[in-house]
């Protein structure tokens, strides 16, 4: 019975989480003292085996919401570094992509770090669905940055790089696989596409086509990938929508080049009144 | 002749250039004349004058100038991007075949299982007797060699036991209701989850059996016991509606132990109770009638 109490005190004194639990262990525990010499050993050993799977499941489900809530944090911060570098301009580019980058700085550290500790070994896999979109969001954000930036891509192992400081030596560091790599890249494509028509219609029409050569050469790659991937049917849904912004970038891109020459010259505002100062030119 | 006289605006403008040489008068005045005269006879000397006079910023508008520069840098872009997905392909393609190597074993244990779940099934034809559980347990051993060959395949790439989980997961599942039931059958006590992972070879440190998979196997085998009942009291056993209930309730009750989140498993569980209803109809049914009434 002092066995019995004890473990109940224990029980109360023990970790606020998960009271229900541990309220019930030590209910079983009480319980069975005094019935064990009449019941079945079955009942018992079946309640002790099925307390060691509530605390595995309990242990396991709370680790799957602490990655689900890194993962949340994670696809909220990247989403603002993408607005960040939508506010790029002819004038404030540096200005911009340095914050940009700032900022993404600061979800690696702050957010994409809380993944290294619950991501050792098999749960690295167990718990991707978990933490993909978040990773997803976060390629995305980080390949648009590099892109803007230097107009290349960012591979996965130059991310894979910068995480690698993030976990101390003993433990196995977080490296993106693959998979949740070519997904962000995929959704880059949607991004690029809203860049490159605010690209035009600043004026950028070079910038712009840039973004255009450089999403057809994703999607030409990717459309290779398709069938190996994991999860084919998600990949082939991004897919889709992918060549849908492609063909709005090239559809915008043809729209300039047609009619460019209606409205070239005001567009090509670095070297001032060239149309306007021609134009007396002629009739005289 | 509308894209004819674009084309001439279009080049007008660039000759408009501040950098405007003198070459640019020439022009202008020969598109005067055009203008009035022979309209069908431009695009031939647009396309004459159209490379000579181009300025460089212009030339992001020009259809040939535009094609060159994309010529120009897209080999040195793409090839840094190629490299890499040279590289995903063959990692995906290396995935993709051990994959399909897992799936064969898989479906090897399928057809093991389904063997197995086939000749369990003289289990509602007859009194339980020890003969009807032979042949089941004699593809216990095949179910074990095969999750050996799976843990082999699955040792040649560490930690990725899961990624590939989904592949084995529901044949898993089935292997862990069949055992669980024949386990019942012949002590009429659970299969606890050690003794599961024990039966097929799944206790080595790297390989084990997930314990969802094997809660999910159990309520797989609960599923069985309505039909199990109904037919030992059809066949005259009176007293398995007793015995069977007992097991039932414990085993909810359990099951009622564990926080479940919303998934495959809760389904299970929720779906648990419709069974232990039926079991207990039986029962009653049995036991009002007085028809057990010699051993309880």
């Amino acid at each position: 019975m002092f066995y019995a109490t004890g473990f109940h005190k224990a029980a109360l004194m023990a970790a606020k989480p998960k009271p229900q639990l541990l309220h019930k262990v030590a209910g079983t525990a009480v319980e069975s003292s005094p019935k064990r010499a009449r019941t079945l050993s079955t009942q018992s050993s079946m309640k002790d085996a099925f307390a060691k799977y509530a605390e595995y499941l309990n242990n396991l489900n709370d680790k799957r919401e602490r990655v689900v809530k890194a993962s949340r944090d994670i696809t909220m911060n990247s989403k603002k570094v993408i607005f960040q570098v939508h506010r790029i301009s002819k004038q404030n580019k540096e200005e911009v992509l340095e914050k940009a980058e700032k900022d993404l700085a600061d979800v690696t550290t702050r957010h994409v770090s809380r993944l290294v500790n619950e991501l050792q070994g098999t749960d690295f896999w167990k718990l991707r669905r978990a933490y993909s979109p978040g990773v997803q969001e976060y390629v995305e954000a980080a390949t648009l940055c590099k892109f803007c930036k230097t107009g290349t891509l960012l591979s996965l192992d130059e991310i894979n790089a910068v995480l690698l400081p993030l976990s101390d030596p003993s433990l196995e560091p977080l490296q993106i696989n693959n998979l949740d790599y070519i997904l962000g890249l995929a959704d880059l494509t949607g991004e690029l596409m809203r860049l490159a028509i605010g690209r035009i219609s600043d004026g950028e029409l070079e910038f712009a086509k840039k973004i255009c050569r450089f999403v057809r050469d994703i999607y030409r790659e990717l459309t290779l990938l398709v069938p190996h991937m994991d999860d084919n049917s998600d990949m082939k849904m991004k897919m889709d929508t992918m060549l849908q912004s492609t063909m709005k970038i090239e559809n915008a891109c043809f729209s300039v080049h047609v009619r460019g020459s209606e409205y070239m010259p005001l567009l090509g505002s670095d070297d001032p009144g060239s149309f306007l100062s021609g134009v007396p030119d002629i009739e005289l | 002749m509308n894209s004819a006289l674009r084309n001439a605006y279009f080049i007008f403008s660039h000759s408009l250039n501040p950098t405007s040489n003198p070459n640019s008068f020439p022009l202008i005045l020969s598109l005067h004349s055009l203008q009035s005269t022979a309209v069908s006879r431009l695009p031939l000397r647009i396309k004459r004058q159209q490379q000579p006079y181009r300025s460089p910023r212009s030339s992001s508008f020009c259809s040939s100038s535009s094609m060159a520069g994309a010529d120009a840098d897209a080999p040195a872009a793409s090839s840094s991007v190629e490299k890499q997905f040279v590289d995903f392909r063959a990692q995906l393609e290396d995935s993709g075949s051990l994959r399909d190597r897992i799936r064969n074993v898989a479906m090897e244990i399928e057809s093991s299982t389904r063997l197995m779940q086939a000749s369990l099934l003289l289990v509602h034809q007859s009194r339980l007797a020890p003969e009807v559980l032979e042949k089941p347990k004699a593809q216990v051993g095949l179910l074990k060699s095969l999750y050996k060959r799976l843990a082999e395949i699955l040792r040649e790439s560490p930690g990725l036991y899961y990624r590939y989980h989904g592949d084995w997961r529901s044949e898993t599942q089935t292997a862990v209701s069949l055992l669980a039931f024949i386990h019942w059958l012949e002590t009429g006590e659970l299969l606890l989850h050690p003794e599961a992972e024990e039966k097929l070879g799944l206790n080595e440190s790297d390989f084990t059996l997930d314990v969802e998979d094997y809660l999910i196997g159990i309520c797989f085998m609960s599923n069985e016991l309505p039909r199990y009942v109904v037919n030992q009291v059809t066949v005259g056993d009176y007293d398995c509606p007793r015995k069977v209930l007992k097991f039932f309730t414990d085993l909810h009750a359990a099951f009622r132990m564990l926080n479940l989140r919303n998934d495959f498993l809760r389904k299970k569980f929720d779906g648990m109770k419709y069974d232990l209803r039926r079991v207990e109809e039986v029962y009653y049914d049995v036991k009002i009638r007085g028809l057990s009434a010699t051993r309880d």
